[in-house]
C-alpha cells in the first residue's frame, strides 16, 4: 500500500510536467493542425535557462526563493519569445503549404535546436545546483517533499490561469474559434496571425516553466531531454483527444500515473512500450481520444 | 547524380524530348551509380551503402506516405523486422541470407497488417502517434528480450553470399544494395500504376467520394502499410548483411524521422525523388564531416530553409499524361450494360422501410418508407433540413441508420454494409457538392468508378493488376455519354462547374449501376445546362439506369420525375405523380408555410450540410 502511494505521488508529480508540455501540443494543433516536433526542445531550451539562471544567481547567494523564482520566470520569458520566433520564421510561411512540408520544418526546428544546445551547453548531462530543500512529509507510508508539492501546485495553477484565459478573455475566444474554423474566424475580424503567435508563446511558456521545474526536480538535464518528455507529452494531448485542453491535462496525469506504476511495478525499460500500448488500445475503442476532440472534423 | 537538379531543369518541353532527356538522365545516373566505385574512396563506399539503404527505406515509405497519403512515423519498425527476422534466421537456425528472404518479406506484411488495422479507422494526425507508438513499442521488444540479443544486439550474422562468393567488400556490399534497390523501384514503380496506385491516389484526394464510387477504403488502406512494410523489410535484409550485426538503435525514432525526410525532401510520390532524398539527407551530413561540429546545425537549418522554398519536395512526382484517350467514339450511345442481372422494368429494385435516423436531438430521418421500381425516375424533394441526404446516406452506407430496413431487389439488407458494397451491389450516388478526385484527370476519375468490380487482389482484374485498354474503352464511353470524350485528359480541377457534374455522374456509370441516386444535380446550374441535364437524366434511365433524385428545382423535378416522394422535417408528407404532388395542400404548406411567421422561419433557415 505504501509502495502504491509512492508510486502515486511520483507518478502526479511527473505527470503534472507532462500535462504541461501536453497543453502546448494540443494548443497548437488547435490551431494550425501540427504536431509541433519542435515542442520538446523548447522545454529543453527553457530547462538550460533556469539551469544558467540558478547556477549565476546561487553562486552570488542570493536567497533560495527568488532564485527559484527568477529561474522560472526566466526559463519562460525566454522560451515564449522563443516559441514566437520558431512560429514566425519556420512555420508561418509554410501555412498554407502541403502540412507534411510543415512537419519537416517542425522536424527541422527539432534538430537545430538540439543540436545548437549541444554546441553550447555541451553533449553530456548538466547537473542542476541542489538549492532545493529535500525536505518533506509522510503519510500512510509514502514520502513527498514540499518540493514536490509546489511543482505540482504551480502546475496545476499555470493550467487553471491557462483554462480561464482560454474561456473567459477575447483571446483565449479568438484562440478556440480559430481552431474550429480559421476562416470564419478571419472574417469575424480575428487576426489570425497574431492569434497563432499567441498560441506558440503560451504553449511554449507552459513548457519552459515545466522544463525548469523538471531541471530541478530531476537534478539532470542535457541536450536531448526534449525528446522523451516530448514523446509522452504528445501522447498525452493525443490521449486527451487532441485540440481539447482539459482533456490533454488529465491524460497528462495519466501518463505520469501509468508511467509510474509501470517503473514500480515491471520496469522502467518496458514504460514507453506500455504508454504506447495504453494509447493505441484506447484508440482502437475510442478513436478520438478519451474525452474526445474539440476540433470540428473537416469533411 | 547529384547534379540532376540541375538536369532537370535543362529537360525540354515538349513530350517526345522529355521522354528522351528522361532517359538520358536515366542511362547516365545509372551508370555513375554503377561505375561508382571505380571513381571514389572505400570511405565513400561505405556512405554509398547506406544512402542505397535509404534510398530503399525512402521507396517503401513513399507508398504510404506518398501513394497513400497515410502519415506514418514508425516506419523504422519494418525495417527492424525485417533485419531481426533474417537475422535470427541466419544465426539461430542457420539458413542462407536468400532463404530468410520469404520470411522477413512475411513478417513484415503481417506486422503491417497488425498495425494497419487497429489504425484504419483513425484520421491521420491519430495515425500517426499510433504508428510513433508502434516502431517504439518494436525498439523497446527488441532491446529487451533476450532472443534478439537485448541492448547488444545479434552478432555473428554471416554475410551474404552470391554465386558461392561471400559478400564483404563497401563494393560488394554496394552492388548487393543496388540489385534490392532495384526490386523496390520496379516493385514500388508498378505499384503506383496498378489500379491499386490509382485507388491511393483517390484515397489521398477524398475519402468519403472514393468510397462511394466503390474503392474498398479499408482494404486499399491496409495494402499501403503491407506494401510499404514489405519494402522496408528488403531494406532490413540488407542493412543486416552491412555490418554482421545488429542493435536497436539503428531502429528507433530518429530513423523514422530520417526516412521521412527522405520521402518529403526528394518529393512525396516521386521514385527519383527517393533516391535524390536519401543521397541528400543521409549523404550531405557526411560531406559536411570536414565543420563536424555543425554540421548537424547546418543540416537542420537547410531543411528548413528547404521546406520553404521547395516545399513540395526537389523532384516531386508528375501527375503523367501518358493516357491513350485520343480517339473518342462518335456516338453517344450507352455502353451496353451488364445485361444479365438487369431486373425488369417495373420490378421492385430498393424498398425502404421505416427509416429512422437523429443527430442529437433532432430527428433527421423519421420514418420513411418508399419503393424505387426498375426504370423509373422517382424525385424527393423537400424543405431544406428535411432530410433528404440523410436519407441518401443512409441507403448508400454512409450512415447506419438508427431504425428501419434498406433492402436491394428484394432480399439484400443495406443496412451496415460499407459504402463501396452498396455501389458493387449496383447503388451509385452523386454528392450534393460535386466532390471529384482533383489531382487526377478527366479520364482517371472515371476509371475509378471501375473500381466497384475490381476490389479482389490478384484475379486479372484485381487491384494489382494495370489499367487495360477494355477499362480506357469503358470510361470513355462513359465519358463520351455524358459529352466529355474531348476533356478526358484535362484536370478534374480544371473543367467547368455544369462539366464537372457531368463527369461525377459518369463516374458513377462507370460502377455500372441498377440505379443512380442524384443528389442535387442541378444545384448552380443555368438554365442552357439544366437542359443539357435533363436530357442527360432521361438519357441514364433510357439506358437502363433507374433514377432516384434529390432536387430543389421544380421544373427539373416536374419535367422528369415518373414519381415524387415529398419530405418534411425527416417524413414523408406526399407521394403521388408530379401534377397531383404539386397540388397537394400538405405539400404546399410545407413550402410556402402556413401562415406569416411559419414562412419566415422556412425562408430564414440555413441550409444544412449533411455530407
Amino acid at each position: 500500500m505504501s509502495a502504491f502511494l509512492q508510486y502515486v505521488v511520483n507518478g502526479l508529480t511527473s505527470g503534472a510536467f507532462i500535462a504541461l508540455v501536453a497543453l502546448g501540443y494540443t494548443m497548437i494543433y488547435g490551431v494550425i493542425r501540427l504536431i509541433n516536433f519542435a515542442h520538446g526542445d523548447v522545454l529543453m531550451v527553457g530547462s538550460f535557462i533556469g539551469y544558467e539562471l540558478v547556477v549565476t544567481l546561487a553562486a552570488r547567494h542570493w536567497p533560495v526563493a527568488l532564485v527559484v523564482l527568477l529561474a522560472l520566470v526566466g526559463g519562460m520569458a525566454f522560451t515564449g519569445g522563443l516559441g514566437m520566433l520558431i512560429e514566425r520564421v519556420a512555420y508561418q510561411p509554410l501555412l498554407n503549404s502541403s502540412r507534411l512540408a510543415i512537419l519537416i520544418s517542425a522536424l527541422g526546428v527539432s534538430l537545430a535546436l538540439e543540436q545548437g544546445a549541444q554546441l553550447i551547453f555541451g553533449a553530456g548531462f548538466s547537473a542542476f545546483p541542489s538549492v532545493l530543500p529535500s525536505a518533506g512529509f509522510s503519510f500512510a507510508g509514502a514520502h513527498a517533499s514540499y518540493v514536490q508539492l509546489g511543482m505540482f501546485v504551480i502546475s496545476v495553477l499555470l493550467m487553471g490561469g491557462l483554462y480561464l484565459f482560454v474561456h473567459k478573455t477575447m483571446a483565449g475566444t479568438a484562440m478556440r474559434a480559430l481552431a474550429m474554423d480559421k476562416d470564419a474566424a478571419r472574417l469575424m475580424g480575428i487576426n489570425v496571425q497574431r492569434t497563432i503567435l499567441l498560441t506558440f508563446m503560451l504553449g511554449s511558456v507552459l513548457a519552459g516553466a515545466s522544463g525548469v521545474m523538471q531541471g530541478m526536480y530531476y537534478t539532470e538535464i542535457n541536450f536531448f531531454m526534449g525528446f522523451l518528455i516530448g514523446l509522452r507529452a504528445f501522447t498525452a494531448a493525443v490521449l486527451g483527444g487532441i485540440g481539447n485542453i482539459p482533456g490533454a491535462m488529465v491524460a497528462g496525469l495519466l501518463i505520469g500515473l501509468i508511467g509510474s506504476f509501470s517503473d514500480g511495478y515491471i520496469s522502467s525499460e518496458w514504460s514507453d512500450a506500455i504508454i504506447f500500448a495504453v494509447l493505441i488500445a484506447v484508440l482502437v475503442f475510442k478513436p478520438t481520444g478519451l474525452f474526445g476532440e474539440r476540433v470540428a472534423e473537416r469533411v | 547524380m547529384a547534379d540532376s537538379g540541375g538536369l532537370r531543369r535543362a529537360i525540354p518541353s515538349s513530350p517526345q524530348a522529355r521522354l528522351a532527356a528522361r532517359g538520358g538522365l536515366t542511362v547516365t545516373a545509372s551508370a555513375v551509380a554503377l561505375l561508382l566505385p571505380l571513381l571514389v574512396s572505400t570511405y565513400a563506399m561505405s556512405v554509398a551503402v547506406t544512402v542505397v539503404t535509404y534510398a530503399i527505406l525512402g521507396l517503401g515509405l513513399n507508398v504510404v506516405v506518398g501513394y497513400a497519403g497515410l502519415l506514418d512515423l514508425g516506419y523504422a519498425a519494418f525495417f527492424a523486422i525485417g533485419a531481426y527476422t533474417s537475422s535470427m534466421l541466419q544465426v539461430y537456425v542457420h539458413m542462407s541470407f536468400w532463404e530468410t528472404l520469404p520470411a522477413a518479406v512475411v513478417a513484415a506484411a503481417v506486422s503491417g497488417c497488425i498495425i494497419g488495422y487497429p489504425t484504419l479507422r483513425l484520421r491521420s494526425d491519430y495515425l500517426a502517434i499510433v504508428t510513433l507508438g508502434f516502431g517504439e513499442i518494436v525498439r523497446i521488444t527488441v532491446t529487451n528480450l533476450s532472443v534478439t540479443g537485448g541492448p547488444n544486439g545479434l552478432y555473428g550474422i554471416p554475410p551474404a553470399s552470391v554465386f558461392g562468393t561471400a559478400i564483404v567488400s563497401e563494393n560488394g556490399l554496394y552492388y548487393l544494395g543496388l540489385f534490392f534497390l532495384l526490386i523496390a523501384v520496379v516493385f514500388t514503380g508498378l505499384l503506383s500504376r496498378s489500379r491499386l496506385g490509382r485507388a491511393w491516389r483517390t484515397l489521398r484526394e477524398d475519402e468519403t467520394a472514393s468510397e462511394a464510387v466503390g474503392v474498398p477504403a479499408t482494404k486499399v488502406k491496409l495494402l499501403a502499410y503491407v506494401m510499404g512494410a514489405m519494402v522496408g523489410a528488403l531494406a532490413g535484409m540488407f542493412f543486416s548483411a552491412q555490418f554482421g550485426t545488429i542493435d536497436p538503435t539503428t531502429f528507433t525514432f530518429v530513423t523514422s524521422v530520417t526516412i521521412l525526410m527522405v520521402v518529403i525532401v526528394g518529393g512525396m510520390g516521386s521514385i527519383p525523388g527517393m533516391i535524390l532524398g536519401a543521397l541528400i539527407v543521409v549523404g550531405l551530413p557526411e560531406a559536411l564531416r570536414p565543420i563536424s561540429n555543425y554540421r548537424l546545425l547546418i543540416f537542420a537549418l537547410g531543411l528548413i530553409v528547404l521546406m520553404l522554398v521547395r516545399p513540395q519536395g526537389l523532384w516531386p512526382a508528375r501527375r503523367s499524361r501518358r493516357g491513350s484517350f485520343t480517339a473518342p467514339p462518335a456516338a453517344r450511345e450507352a455502353p451496353e450494360s451488364p445485361a444479365a442481372g438487369r431486373p425488369q422494368p417495373g420490378s421492385l429494385l430498393l424498398a425502404v422501410s421505416g427509416l429512422q435516423h437523429s443527430f442529437g436531438g433532432v430527428k433527421a430521418v423519421d420514418d420513411v418508407s418508399f419503393d424505387l421500381h426498375a426504370g423509373e425516375i422517382l424525385s424527393i424533394i423537400g424543405p431544406n433540413g428535411a432530410g433528404k441526404t440523410t436519407v441518401f446516406n443512409c441507403i448508400t452506407g454512409m450512415v447506419t441508420p438508427q431504425r428501419g430496413t434498406v433492402s436491394m431487389r428484394g432480399k439484400q439488407s443495406l443496412v451496415k454494409m460499407k459504402p463501396h458494397k452498396v455501389v458493387s451491389l449496383g447503388l451509385a450516388r452523386t454528392f450534393q457538392g460535386v466532390r471529384l478526385f482533383e489531382g487526377l484527370d478527366v479520364a482517371e476519375n472515371c476509371l475509378v468508378g471501375l473500381a466497384a468490380h475490381q476490389g479482389r487482389l490478384l484475379s486479372r482484374h484485381g487491384l494489382l493488376g494495370r489499367t487495360s485498354a477494355q477499362d480506357r474503352r469503358e470510361a470513355l464511353r462513359w465519358l463520351a455519354f455524358v459529352g466529355l470524350a474531348d476533356q478526358a485528359h484535362m484536370l478534374a480541377a480544371e473543367l467547368s462547374y455544369g462539366d464537372r457534374r457531368r463527369l461525377e455522374i459518369a463516374r458513377s456509370l462507370t460502377s455500372r449501376p441498377l440505379a443512380l441516386l442524384l443528389d442535387e444535380p442541378a444545384a448552380g446550374t443555368n438554365p442552357t445546362e439544366k437542359r443539357k441535364l435533363m436530357d442527360l437524366v432521361r438519357q441514364v434511365r433510357d439506358s437502363g439506369v433507374t433514377v432516384l433524385l434529390i432536387e430543389h428545382d421544380m421544373g427539373v423535378v416536374m419535367g422528369l420525375s415518373d414519381r415524387v416522394i415529398v419530405l418534411d422535417q425527416g417524413a414523408v408528407i406526399a407521394e403521388g405523380p408530379p401534377e397531383h404532388v404539386r397540388s397537394d395542400p400538405h405539400v404546399i404548406d410545407a413550402y410556402l408555410g402556413r401562415d406569416e411567421r411559419e414562412a419566415t422561419e422556412t425562408v430564414g433557415e440555413v441550409p444544412r450540410r449533411n455530407s
